[in-house]
């Protein structure tokens, strides 16, 4: 079991109607003052899942006043760049070569590592790339890319390359194996040219094929290019002469005149239909490769044999399939391709910086600039520098308290069942106004295991953040008050322990009382720009037997995870206009433009806290 | 890292340098330090390993005055048991180092090994990563615990990489930039360390 160390999810009030309207159960939030609707927020819940984020992934709309995350944003591409050689792609190449980049980089089809151009040190297969021997520089010879990874290398799939550059132009022109494949401009030409589409016929004809098995062997693009040449032109001239005479000559299967015909004696003239007629006669099916037509090949043998020489070894996996650009493998009428040694080098996927507007008000709240190798941005509002971030630590009373606490003081241990566990949680208020925080947690957390949660202090208020000039010129003072401050969080349990000892000694006696342990509505520590406070958590067995509902016996993924639902309430006063924070005025409240103007914020977090021990 | 360390554990340097002197570093004058780095125990760096041809050919003209092998910029560090090694290959025809350069407030976990050829600022690698030779690290990139960077890879900017080999699993969000910086991480080890702020 993997240790867990505490952390803070804070729910995006986007998923708010949603959310809390399903709430788990009747739980009635007892200290949630702030939670104006009565409901307490589950974070078991499967919707949770989809609205609780760090503080680092959510943003701040400054004219709503309100979180933003990554769900509720609305994103803007900036700019497109390879991930590999990290040039920007401009949206027109994006739109006439797509959304991979076009340069020299590939991925490994096997393990998706970068391939690299490499040199084919080996001689080469005289048959396929004598051409290229006799142009080459005897030192560069043809080249290859290799995967440094797992050595795959596209000599596997027969793909060589003259030149070390324009990897990609190259390898559009090239089939596995090191036939050529023509582009798209090529196969116009080729068919325009009479000269080649008579030499075509010759060799079929000299085939002796005269069965449609015999036909001309066309590749995707061109069957593509054919058919579609082919319909273009049945739909351009519905009355051609082949449509009449020669479809009742041969009664063939490719004409849907002959269908018809076939209907009308059978259904008796209905569909004789002249209209209908008219428009059915018109179309008729592919009957040549010149026309498209490619007569499927069914005969799987080959692949039957390869799989039984490769084993399950050689196919390749979903994942490898999925990562192939269609289109340009080898694959035919049935099905990609199906084993590892069809795979082809993978273009890199392009990357894109992408600016987020706030999805109710417009502006704009994060916005990187646009050259790729700066990653400065224009704009970036985070919720991190206008809600109060909230730190999570176990706190030992090691000297007070029972053993229990002095376990839980090691981060990521295991919380022992039915052991009041004290953590300090440390609000530090990032803003440049006085806060008040208001806490709001249910006593039993949701879930088929309630633990109890007191809250000892849910009423506070955090100091401003100081000026980061002040700060600056305060640093040494600050440094000593910091480091005096932490010599007594160090020795904290001590100095807390003989301040509060009496209610310690006392609650060691009786471990129910929880209430008393430590002083209730009082802060523990309190600094520049922070509040710590603790919470008692009562963390539950985790026994099995008892549970009632569904799925009863088994603990379910993370059920043991203690999880205590918050509702923080923050309000402050602002300057009205003056502060950046307060651009603009929440709702009616706003008041005169001198008047400081009241500010609230209420939103919903989760604190985890650890796992609790399976008893 | 709350336990205070024997006296003398570390030597510090007026540029603010933290090297324990239990790391083993090879070839000193071939290390550049920024500046408040720090260096952990049992950490390796491979300054020995130069570049071979230009140094063959400067060595006759006198002092070299370029062969840095690993050059580490300020507020970076290097965890117990981790190593720095220049990345290494032909280079017409005869085999070579090249320089490994590492930007500010890198952050290398225990047990990782980098050699890459260019890391940049604002880098955290976990524990037990393998940065393969001349990959590439751009700047505020996240390499998660015992990802296999594969040799030759660029990581762009505000990349969460992880997995064997790494692939890109996500985008470091724009509130997470604050949490790259290492000043805080630097007071926390020393001769007389001050523990983390809470």
């Amino acid at each position: 079991m993997a240790a867990l160390t505490p952390y803070t999810y804070i729910q995006c009030p986007c998923s708010d109607s949603s959310t809390l309207g399903r709430s788990s159960g009747p739980n009635s939030p007892t200290g949630s003052e702030g939670d104006e609707d009565d409901r307490t927020f589950d974070p078991r819940a499967p919707r949770s899942n989809y609205s609780l984020y760090p503080l680092e992934y959510l943003l701040y709309c400054e004219d709503c006043h309100q979180i933003r995350c990554p769900r509720c944003v609305s994103e803007e591409i900036v700019t497109y760049y390879c991930p590999n050689c990290l040039f920007e792609v401009p949206s027109s190449t994006i739109k006439s070569e797509g959304n991979r980049c076009t340069r020299s980089c590939f991925q490994c089809p096997i393990c998706i590592g970068p391939l690299a151009v490499t040199s084919v040190e080996t001689k080469p297969d005289p048959g396929l790339l004598a051409a290229t021997d006799n142009t080459a520089a005897p030192h560069s010879g043809p080249y290859a890319l290799t995967c440094s990874y797992c050595n795959w290398s596209s000599t596997e799939v027969g793909i060589k390359f003259d030149k070390p550059n324009s990897i990609h132009a190259q390898l559009a022109k090239l089939r596995n194996g090191g036939t050529t494949r023509l582009t798209a401009k090529e196969r116009k030409e080729r068919r325009k040219d009479p000269s080649y589409r008579s030499q075509a016929a010759a060799t079929t004809g000299s085939e002796g094929g005269a069965g449609p098995g015999k036909e001309e062997k066309l590749d995707l693009e061109t069957q593509f290019a054919n058919l579609k040449s082919f319909y273009q032109r049945q739909l351009a001239d519905p009355n051609s002469a082949d449509t009449g005479l020669a479809s009742l000559s041969d009664l063939g299967f490719s004409s849907p005149t002959s269908l018809s015909r076939i209907m009308s004696i059978y259904t008796g003239g209905s569909l004789q239909d002249k209209k209908a007629k008219s428009r059915v006669g018109a179309m008729r099916e592919a009957l040549e490769s010149d026309e498209g037509l490619q007569i499927a090949d069914l005969d799987e043998s080959a692949a039957i044999d390869k799989l039984q020489t490769d084993g399950h070894d050689g196919t390749a996996s979903t994942a490898q399939l999925l990562d192939q650009i269609p289109n340009l493998g080898e694959a035919h009428l049935h099905g990609r391709s199906r084993f590892l040694s069809e795979l082809r080098p993978i273009p890199y996927l392009l990357r894109a910086k992408r600016s987020k507007r706030c999805p109710v008000c417009r502006h704009i709240i994060s916005k990187p600039e646009a050259k790729i190798q700066t990653t400065r941005f224009r704009i970036r509002l985070v919720a991190g520098s206008y809600i109060p971030s909230l730190a999570i630590r176990p706190l030992s009373l090691s000297s007070a308290s029972s053993t229990s606490s002095s376990g839980a003081s090691v981060p990521g241990a295991l919380l022992e069942p039915l052991k009041p566990t004290h953590f300090l949680l440390t609000f530090r208020n990032p803003i440049f106004d006085t806060i008040k925080v208001t806490l709001g947690a249910p006593a039993k957390t949701p879930g088929r295991f309630p633990s109890k949660v007191t809250v000892l202090c849910p009423e506070f208020e955090i100091d401003a953040n100081t000026d980061v000039w002040d700060e600056a010129l305060k640093d040494s003072g600050e440094r000593e008050r910091e480091r005096e401050r932490e010599r007594r969080a160090r020795r904290g349990g001590f100095e807390e322990s003989t301040t509060t000892s009496s209610s310690n000694n006392h609650n060691n006696n009786n471990n129910n009382n929880a209430q008393n342990q430590l002083e209730v509505g009082k802060i523990w520590e309190r600094g520049r720009n922070w509040v710590s406070i603790v919470v008692e958590v009562v963390p539950p067995s985790l026994k099995l037997g008892d549970s009632t509902g569904d799925g009863g016996g088994v603990l379910r993924e993370d059920e043991d995870v203690l999880e205590i639902p918050m509702f923080v309430r923050v309000e402050w006063e602002s300057e009205g206009g003056g502060d950046e924070v307060a651009v603009a005025a929440r709702d009616t409240s706003g008041g005169s433009k001198e008047a400081r103007e009241k500010r609230e914020l209420a939103y919903w977090c989760v604190l985890g806290l650890g796992r609790i021990r399976r008893s | 890292m709350s336990r205070r360390p024997p006296r003398g554990e570390y030597i510090e340097t007026d540029t603010g340098n933290k090297v324990a002197r239990k790391a083993t570093l090879v070839g000193t004058q071939n290390i550049m330090l920024g500046g408040k780095t720090v260096i952990q125990p049992e950490v390796m760096i491979r300054g020995d390993l130069i570049r071979t041809i230009q140094a063959s050919s400067q060595s006759a003209s006198g002092a070299p005055p370029n062969n840095t092998a690993v050059s580490i910029g300020r507020y970076c560090f290097l965890s117990r048991g981790c190593c720095l090694r220049p990345p290494g290959r032909l280079y017409k025809g005869t085999f070579t180092y090249m320089p490994l350069r590492m930007g500010d407030h890198v952050f290398v976990g225990p047990g990782s090994v980098i050699q890459a050829a260019s890391v940049g600022s604002h880098v955290h690698i976990g524990t037990n990563v393998v940065v393969g030779e001349f990959a590439i690290i751009k700047d505020y990139v996240r390499i998660l615990d015992g990802t296999v960077v594969p040799p030759n890879m660029v990581i762009p900017s505000l990349s969460i990489v992880a997995g064997q080999p790494a692939r890109l699993i996500g985008e470091v969000p724009e509130g997470g930039h604050e949490a790259f910086e290492l000043r805080d991480l630097y007071k926390t080890v020393g001769n007389n360390p001050q523990p983390a702020p809470s």
